[in-house]
């Protein structure tokens, strides 16, 4: 499997769109997205956890490439906290309840659009990130944190 | 400015020379592939919550992921 590439996340962006889905990037994609230079292996995907919200986005995962079984669709239909996918043309990791972040209603009040790719705001990111308490998470605070200063310090020129 | 505000010059030289970037060009050099011991070895799992989901990580992946809570 090759790395995850531009062109594949603007198919997330325009499939998505197009079955109206609600999602927003998250986790060090979502960073990467803001500008934070860092390297990563997955696409993070924050998905709003609704039964139409979810049903749409099993149609558009399979016109995306994805191959799922309807015994696998079901279990995203039924509304799993995190599904990982690695059986499509990327790989990608699906949350429905991030650590460190409420509702993903809150998340999408603080969105943030850069090119029309919806990322969750940089605190949310960092949040969740903290949340997890993970040793790989942890060592990657420092730097997104002097991140967020810059980016917030860019935003207000 | 607080000392916790300050950020490394070479960390600062880096988010700058990212923002000069196009989205386009960020991603290529963000975005890696390295195989994944075990992580990598499925093509489909669900956790019903993510605890379930960070006590998979811990019992079956190789501490050095980095996947372990601390």
């Amino acid at each position: 499997m090759p790395a995850f590439e531009y062109r594949q996340a603007q198919e997330i962006r325009d499939v998505f769109a197009k079955h109206r889905i609600r999602y927003l990037f998250l986790g060090k994609s979502g960073a990467i997205l803001l500008g934070f230079p860092d390297t990563t292996q997955d696409a993070d995907i924050y998905v709003e956890k609704t039964a139409t919200n979810c049903r749409a986005l099993v149609s558009a995962l399979r016109g995306l490439g994805f191959d799922l079984s309807d015994a696998q669709a079901a279990e995203i239909e039924r509304g799993k906290d995190f599904v990982q996918l690695k059986n499509g043309p990327f790989d990608l990791d699906l949350v429905f309840a991030p650590d460190g972040i409420e509702q993903f209603a809150d998340a999408w009040r603080r969105h943030i659009e850069v090119e029309g790719f919806p990322v969750c705001h940089i605190d949310d990111i960092i949040a969740s990130k903290a949340a997890t308490n993970r040793q790989k998470d942890r060592e990657s605070l420092p730097r997104l944190r002097s991140f967020r200063q810059y980016w917030l310090r860019q935003r207000k020129k | 400015m607080k000392s916790a505000d300050l950020i490394p010059k070479d960390w600062l030289e880096e988010f700058e020379a990212a923002a000069r970037r196009p989205l386009e060009t960020r991603f290529r050099y963000s975005f890696i592939r390295t195989y994944k011991p075990v992580l990598d070895d499925a093509p489909f799992r669900a956790f019903d919550t993510m605890e379930d989901y960070r006590r998979w990580c811990e019992a079956n992946l190789p501490d050095w992921l980095g996947y372990a809570r601390v």
